[in-house]
C-alpha cells in the first residue's frame, strides 16, 4: 500500500504533464510559406505532418508553438497534422498555392492553312513556383499577331484553366501566340500555310521523249502560294491506258515528264482540287 | 498403402489450399477493389469519346491502387506507370519522406465520383474533379496514430501517354 501511492501520484502527473487538450493548425496556408501550429497543454510529445510531398516526425513541448518550415509546405493539398502525447490528437488544414509564376500554354497545331475556322486552339495553366496549379481566377491574355495584325481577348481560368479558340488569319507566314498573366507570360508560334490551291492550271508541250506538262503558279484562293512539296497528281489519258504521275510543287510551279507518242488528254489535281484537262496530240 | 499416403498429403494440401482462399477473401473483404465513377456529361469545349471514358475509368483507378500500394507499403515502384510529372515527383517525395520517418498511409473502401470538367480540344489533357471518400490511417512504430473516414475533394490533370492516361497533376482543394 506505502508503494502504491507514489507510483499513481507518478501516473497521475505524467497524465496531467503530457496531456494536449488542443492542437490549432492554420486556417488558411499558402505553399512555400512558413506557417505554425499551437498546441496546449505540457510535457512533451511527438509531432506528425503528413501531406502531400512530407511525412515527417519530430520531438515537440506542448503548450508550445509548432514551426512549419516553407520546405514542408511546398506542395498545395491536404496536410493532416498528429501530435502523440499519451494519446494522439490531430487536425488538419489546407494549403493553397502561391501566386502565379508560370504559364503552361498548349497551342495547336504547329502548322495550320489559312482561312480554316475554329483551327487554332490554345490552352493556357497557371502554376505557382512550387509548381502547384493556381485554381483561384485568374484573368489570361491571349495576343494573336500575324503580320501587322492584332488580336486579343482575355478569358478568366476556371479551376486553373482557360483556353481559346479562333480561326486562322487569311496571309501565310508565322502567326505569334502569347498567353499572359500580370508580367508571365509564354509565347508560341504557328505556322499558317497556304490552303488547298485554287484554279490549278496546267499547260504542256510534246518534246522529243514525250510530253512535258506543268502547272501554272499555285495559288490557294486567298493567293497565297501553296508550299513546295504539295503533291499535284498529273493522270495521262492514251486510249484506253492511263498512267499518274505525282510531282512535287518547286518555287510555286509542279512539272513532270510523261512518256507517250500518241495523242493524250491530260489532268492535275492536287489534293481534293482538280485542275483543267489538257490535249496534246500525237507524235508528227 | 498408397491410398493413405495420397490421403495423408491430400489433407494439408487442402488446408494449405482452403487458408489461402479463405486469406485471398479476407483480403478482399478488408480492402475492396477502389470504386470510381465517372460523368463526362458536363466535359468541354470537347465531348469525351466513349474509349477515353473507359480509358480515363480504368487508369484512373489503377492510379488510385498503385498510389495505396505505394503508401502503405513505403515503395516506389507502383508509382511509376500511372502518374507523371509533378503528381508523381509529390508521390515520390511522400514515399521516401515516409521511409524515413517510418510512417505508412492506409487507403482502405475507396469510392471516388468523378466528373470531367475539361477535355482540351485537341484531346492532349483533361481536367477532373474528383470527390474521394476513404478510410484512412496513419501508422508509426507499429501503431495508428490518425484513423479517419476521409471526405476530399481534389483537382486532378490527366494527359494521355503513349497507352494509358496518366495523372499529372493531382491537389486536394477544400472544396469545388
Amino acid at each position: 500500500m506505502r508503494r502504491s501511492f507514489p507510483i499513481c501520484a507518478a501516473a497521475m502527473c505524467l497524465f496531467v504533464a503530457s496531456e494536449a487538450q488542443d492542437i490549432r493548425v492554420p486556417a488558411s496556408a499558402v505553399a512555400g510559406e512558413e506557417a505554425s501550429i499551437s498546441t496546449t497543454g505540457s510535457g512533451k510529445a511527438t509531432f506528425y505532418l503528413i501531406g502531400p510531398g512530407i511525412s515527417s516526425k519530430s520531438d515537440v513541448n506542448l503548450g508550445e508553438e509548432i514551426h512549419l518550415q516553407a520546405q514542408d509546405l511546398r506542395n498545395a493539398g491536404e496536410y493532416i497534422a498528429v501530435v502523440c502525447s499519451r494519446e494522439c490528437h490531430n487536425a488538419s488544414f489546407f494549403v493553397s498555392a502561391g501566386k502565379p509564376h508560370r504559364l503552361t500554354f498548349l497551342v495547336h497545331p504547329s502548322r495550320v492553312p489559312v482561312a480554316q475556322n475554329d483551327a487554332v486552339t490554345g490552352v493556357a495553366l497557371p502554376f505557382d513556383d512550387f509548381r502547384n496549379l493556381v485554381t483561384t481566377p485568374e484573368t489570361i491574355n491571349f495576343q494573336l499577331t500575324a503580320g501587322n495584325a492584332s488580336v486579343s481577348r482575355s478569358v478568366r481560368t476556371q479551376d486553373g484553366i482557360s483556353w481559346f479558340r479562333t480561326a486562322s488569319g487569311k496571309s501565310a507566314g508565322p502567326l505569334q501566340v502569347v498567353a499572359s498573366l500580370d508580367d508571365i507570360s509564354t509565347r508560341r508560334a504557328v505556322q499558317q500555310v497556304a490552303s488547298d490551291p485554287c484554279n490549278l492550271r496546267i499547260k504542256g508541250e510534246r518534246t522529243a521523249t514525250g510530253i512535258l506538262v506543268e502547272t501554272e503558279p499555285v495559288h490557294d484562293c486567298a493567293g497565297n502560294p501553296v508550299p513546295d512539296g504539295t503533291i499535284v497528281t498529273f493522270t495521262a489519258t492514251v486510249g484506253d491506258e492511263k498512267s499518274t504521275v505525282d510531282a512535287p510543287i518547286k518555287q510555286n510551279v509542279a512539272r513532270a515528264q510523261i512518256v507517250a507518242s500518241g495523242p493524250a488528254v491530260i489532268s492535275a489535281a492536287s489534293g481534293v482540287v482538280m485542275g483543267n484537262e489538257l490535249r496534246v496530240g500525237g507524235r508528227p | 498403402m498408397n491410398r493413405i499416403l495420397s490421403d495423408r498429403c491430400i489433407a494439408p494440401v487442402a488446408a494449405v489450399l482452403a487458408f489461402s482462399l479463405a486469406s485471398v477473401l479476407f483480403s478482399y473483404a478488408a480492402d475492396p477493389a477502389v470504386q470510381v465513377q465517372l460523368d463526362v456529361k458536363e466535359a468541354s469545349p470537347r465531348a469525351v469519346e466513349n474509349l477515353t471514358e473507359r480509358g480515363i475509368l480504368r487508369d484512373y483507378r489503377f492510379a488510385w491502387t498503385s498510389m495505396a500500394q505505394a503508401l502503405e507499403f513505403n515503395t516506389l515502384d507502383p508509382l511509376e506507370g500511372p502518374f507523371a510529372g509533378d503528381a508523381r515527383q509529390w508521390l515520390r517525395e511522400t514515399v521516401i519522406s515516409q521511409q524515413r520517418s517510418g510512417l505508412s498511409q492506409r487507403y482502405a473502401a475507396q469510392s471516388h465520383k468523378l466528373e470531367a470538367v475539361f477535355y482540351a480540344p485537341e484531346g492532349d489533357v483533361m481536367e477532373l474533379r474528383d470527390t474521394a471518400e476513404y478510410d484512412l490511417q496513419i501508422s508509426g512504430g507499429g501503431k495508428i496514430i490518425h484513423d479517419e473516414h476521409v471526405v476530399l475533394h481534389f483537382i486532378v490533370l490527366m494527359t494521355p501517354g503513349a497507352d494509358r492516361w496518366v495523372i499529372r497533376q493531382m491537389q486536394a482543394v477544400p472544396r469545388f
